[in-house]
């Protein structure tokens, strides 16, 4: 009988301890899901939005959302137009992006500018592609496309042009006869050079190079991969190496010979694409896009049919991520948890090309 | 009765342009012909190679219908079994295509090497040379084989436009008459009809300068691979049709589509004519494609508009 009580108090025990152990990890799991991560927070406080281009209701949109991925606004509300690739005036005011009209080889990709607001929309350029800016917002430059027919592909250009906002005069940049298949192009903060990807180009298999802004020369910065970033700062370059990986490394942009130094930050992923990645107006964070490999949904009204990480081709499964900068080594999403990273979006609707900006008044980061 | 006048018409033009044909070089290009011409065969040999120019300036080999024995026993497992195949007759590229054809479709020049404009373009996606297969269809007004809106670009065969070759096409015009893994006898003589690993400098060389094949047709055997129509699948040659194959199903995803030929890049052994190979199509971005895969287009073509096209070039 002792016996028997004493395995029925041991039971009982056992029964509450486990109950109480329960209760415990039901109250983490709650407190987990509502509680964000130092990182999330951090985002959260941030006076930044992040401009990107999202598919709604079978269509392309410029979205603009809270640094920390909450409240999502769809800007452009155009159901029959299809806007991609946001570039935001480094003053903040203003998005250029990407309109894309027709199908097949009869599409014409035009580069058109809205205020930061999503008023006042205006074309630019027909047959005009991947605009960026100059450092002081008064320029808009873009790479014309390399023939009249249509094609997808993001190297598909021929010079460069310089569009002057306030008289809205274009002029060649000074060597535009050389400059052909470049993309993803971008001004160094310092004016002194742009920055872009070449491919089969220009005597070139494929690198990225440094371009003059306002002079001839070009520097091959040799290092393997495609569309690079420069921080705000000048002090770094991100781009990505391949398919599965995104690094951040230094350069030296004071220098007359800017080289990349060693790779800061690796970040890789075994199984999804990552791409598109894009820096904080601080330097501290930096944007993606991920998602599975694909080439195009073309039950996707306005898809074009390439690798899914090209403008106008619809990237199913595809979310925007954000992770510090300032972190060193590597992150390997695969095993990475919410404490390494930030998931901006969730619907997997071909989200892609984030674009950070500033919401306090110019001037101030 | 009605159809004997041109098919004399087409044998005498046939003749009459063997002589013509055996001094043309290709793309202006020093590279001569063999004189090791096919000799008419039950297999379809068909006597000395008929080349065409097609309304956009491209010389055209004119490949007639025939059978063959595809495939061998003595290569790799999927290159067997050795099976009968008849193909309909075709145009097909003399050379493939180059960095100045594919820039005169106005498409995206791809390649790595772009020192000639007579290099064979290359890190040509699978979608890239359809799409140039098209466009040289519009070119000279004739229908386009790919139908762009659908998710493969299924191609009409039925259609008078360009497209890419089957893999049964392919290796019936690389094997001429020869029933061995080149049309030209030994491995020891590759050198002269190609560029590959031993002999090209680790890169691609303006077309034609190398001897043709029985056919008539350049870098067959080496400088760029060249993509096909089918699916690759290396089972496939167990239950292949006779008549015409055109390749499996496509599995609609992560598929490979056949790559034909030697190249660049590869040893003698693998520019065999027998020698199959599968590429992913091309989801990856720019940076990333292969610099050894290239194109050569074909066309089905009856009997009387080769003595049409003939007569054409003649009076021209």
């Amino acid at each position: 009988m002792q016996n028997s009580n004493r395995l029925a108090m041991r039971l009982g025990a056992n029964a509450g301890l486990s109950l109480v152990a329960l209760i415990l990890m039901l109250a983490s799991a709650v407190r987990g899901s509502a509680d964000p991560t130092p990182l999330r927070r951090n985002l959260k406080a941030l006076p930044y939005k992040i401009a990107w281009e999202c598919y709604v209701n079978g269509n392309w949109e410029i979205c603009v959302m809270n640094a920390d991925g909450s409240g999502k606004v769809n800007l452009t509300k155009t159901p029959g137009v299809n806007e991609h690739y946001p570039q935001i005036s480094p003053n903040g005011k203003q998005i250029a992006y990407s309109v894309d009209t027709g199908e097949g080889r009869d599409a014409v990709r035009s580069l058109w500018v809205m205020d930061i607001h999503g008023k006042n929309r205006h074309k630019i350029a027909d047959r005009a592609r991947e605009p960026f800016w100059s450092p002081d917002s008064k320029t808009l430059a873009y790479l014309p496309q390399e023939y009249a027919p249509f094609n997808v592909v993001d190297y598909y250009t021929k010079g460069m042009m310089f569009y002057d906002m306030a008289i809205g005069k274009t002029t060649p940049h000074p060597n535009t006869a050389t400059l052909h298949h470049l993309y993803n192009p971008g001004f160094s903060p310092n004016g002194k050079w742009i920055v872009a990807t070449v491919h089969a180009g220009m005597g070139y298999s494929h690198t990225i190079l440094l371009i003059e802004a306002h002079g001839d020369r070009i520097l091959d910065l040799k290092i393997p991969g495609c569309r690079p970033r420069l921080s705000p700062d000048n002090k770094h370059i991100a781009w990505g190496p391949e398919d599965h990986e995104l690094a951040i490394a230094p350069i030296d942009l004071a220098s007359d010979t800017p080289a990349v130094g060693t790779w800061s930050l690796h970040i890789k992923d075994e199984k999804n694409k990552i791409y598109h990645i894009n820096w904080s107006p601080d330097n501290r964070y930096v944007a993606f896009s991920r998602g599975p490999d694909g080439e195009g949904d073309l039950t996707k009204k306005g898809s074009f049919q390439a690798a899914c990480e090209i403008i106008g081709v619809y990237a199913g499964g595809w979310n925007l991520y954000a992770v510090s900068a300032e972190r060193t080594g590597a992150i390997d999403m695969q095993t990475a948890t919410e404490a390494d990273f930030a998931q901006l979006t969730t619907d997997g609707n071909s989200n892609k090309q984030p674009a950070w900006f500033s919401t306090r008044p110019a001037g101030r980061k | 009765m009605k159809r004997t006048f041109p098919l004399l018409a087409l044998a005498a033009l046939a003749l009459t342009l063997t002589a013509c044909n055996q001094s043309a070089t290709p793309g202006n290009t020093s590279g001569g012909t063999s004189g090791n011409a096919a000799s008419n065969s039950a297999t379809g040999g068909g006597g000395a190679p008929v080349a065409i120019t097609t309304k956009s300036g491209v010389a055209m080999v004119y490949i007639p219908a025939g059978s063959f024995t595809m495939g061998s026993d003595q290569g790799a497992p999927e290159e067997a079994p050795p099976h009968k195949v008849s193909v309909p007759a075709f145009l097909m590229d003399q050379v493939p295509v180059t960095n100045a054809m594919f820039e005169k479709a106005q498409l995206p020049n791809p390649s790595h090497w772009q020192e000639s404009p007579k290099q064979p373009v290359e890190r040509v996606r699978w979608r890239d040379a359809k799409q140039y297969c098209n466009e040289r269809s519009r070119l000279e007004g004739l229908k386009p084989c790919y139908n762009e809106k659908t998710t493969e670009w299924d191609c009409d065969y039925t259609a008078n436009g360009y497209r890419l070759p089957t893999e049964a096409e392919w290796e019936y015009a690389a094997r001429g008459t020869s029933d061995g893994p080149y049309d030209f006898g030994s491995k020891d003589a590759l050198r002269q009809y190609a560029w590959f690993a031993e002999n090209s400098e680790a890169k691609t060389h303006p077309v034609g300068e190398k001897r043709p094949n029985s056919r008539g047709l350049y870098d067959m055997y080496g400088n760029v691979s060249v993509w096909c129509e089918d699916v690759y699948d290396p089972k496939y040659y167990a239950a292949s049709p006779v008549d015409d194959p055109h390749g499996p199903t496509s599995p609609g995803k992560d598929v490979k589509r056949v790559l034909r030929g030697g190249n660049w890049k590869v040893s003698a052994d693998l520019c065999r004519a027998t020698y199959r190979q599968g590429e992913r199509t091309g989801n990856t971005d720019a940076c990333f494609s292969t610099d050894y895969c290239g194109l050569r287009c074909v066309r089905r073509i009856k009997p009387e508009e080769l003595a049409q096209l003939q007569t054409a070039k003649n009076k021209g």
